[in-house]
């Protein structure tokens, strides 16, 4: 029993979360808006959007640089 | 019409990729170990997810405030959306393989034909199988389905209009051919469909903690074209920094 629970908590985290540094990144960019919504008004909106096309960006550009460090 | 766009398209765009997927792997079951245990398989995991839509689905709309719920979808979307965009970027710059949907179904018939089946019994491992497949992918189309459809009940009866027709779609042409949709763009329509979904998230969760897009949802071809075009920049960054060739399991990225 429990192993079919943590099997479907498996399949549901894993439908959210595939690099756990680029979620917590993405749960930030939430975080980062929701604290700033109250002072920022309308513009929270654009800074949620330049948050998260930095972290894509920046995640993705970084798994290329690691694997062109690592190749002999 | 503003419901038609930002829940029945999306759902059916997102949906259609799912099914091609479940289809695949029904179709292998059925090939290889006959119809009956795949299609009770199948049914059975409707049923689930039917269950699941209609459960989560109404305790969502009905229980939750309109501004926690569009945080709520707008999170869950964007945390998706993402992690779709992704791999999406990570696969056209040649670093995760390209998901070839017949290397999967041969792959599916290998495996079921090297399991064996003795002909007077009803074929559990093929029931299960199929049970498993739908469920799997089901799952991320009641998900879809859940999210887009639970700010109102128009955009949920959009929503899950939408994901129907990407139902009986896919399965209709994949009973006709016989064989996995193969010629279905998936890793195109998967690129498209993770920066829609990343799209609506940054949407929805703005306005669920009080910001306001102007022009309303007409912002968000905006917001999906910079995703795309960031996407786009990033791929080729990648590739110039990277010789084909450089494709790696994904497990490693």
């Amino acid at each position: 029993m429990s192993k079919t629970i943590a099997s479907i908590w498996s399949s549901l985290v894993g439908l959210l979360v595939e690099d756990g540094r680029f979620a917590l990144g993405a749960i930030g960019a939430l975080a980062i808006t929701w604290l700033a919504s109250g002072t920022l008004g309308d513009a929270s909106g654009w800074l949620l959007l330049a948050v998260v096309l930095a972290l894509v960006v920046s995640n993705v550009l970084s798994v290329g640089l690691r694997l062109r460090a690592d190749r002999p | 019409m503003r419901e038609f766009l930002i829940a029945a398209v999306p759902s059916f765009l997102a949906s259609a990729v799912e099914f091609v997927e479940a289809t695949t792997i029904v179709l292998a079951v059925g090939v290889t170990r006959g119809w009956r245990a795949p299609l009770v398989g199948t049914l059975a995991a409707v049923v689930t997810l039917i269950a699941i839509i209609a459960a989560v689905g109404v305790a969502l709309v009905t229980i939750v405030p309109e501004h926690l719920l569009q945080a709520i979808v707008g999170a869950l979307l964007l945390l998706f959306g993402v992690r779709w965009l992704r791999k999406a970027i990570l696969r056209f710059a040649g670093i995760v393989a390209l998901h070839d949907e017949e290397v999967a179904y041969q792959r599916e018939l290998a495996e079921l034909r090297a399991s064996g089946l003795r002909k007077t019994e009803f074929d559990w491992t093929g029931m299960v199988v199929s049970y498993k497949a739908v469920l799997l992918e089901g799952t991320e189309v009641a998900f879809i389905v859940i999210t887009l459809g639970s700010t109102s009940a128009l955009a949920m009866t959009q929503a899950v209009a939408g994901a129907i027709a990407a139902g009986v779609l896919v399965v209709g042409a994949a009973v006709l051919v016989r064989h996995p949709l193969t010629t279905v763009p998936e890793n195109w329509l998967k690129f498209f469909v993770g920066a829609m979904l990343t799209s609506f998230g940054v949407f929805w969760f703005a306005e669920g903690v009080g910001a306001h897009w102007p022009g309303d949802a007409l912002s968000i071809p905006l917001i999906l074209a910079l995703f795309l075009a960031a996407s786009w920049l990033s791929v080729r960054i990648i590739r110039s920094l990277l010789p084909r060739g450089a494709e790696v399991a994904a497990r490693h990225v």
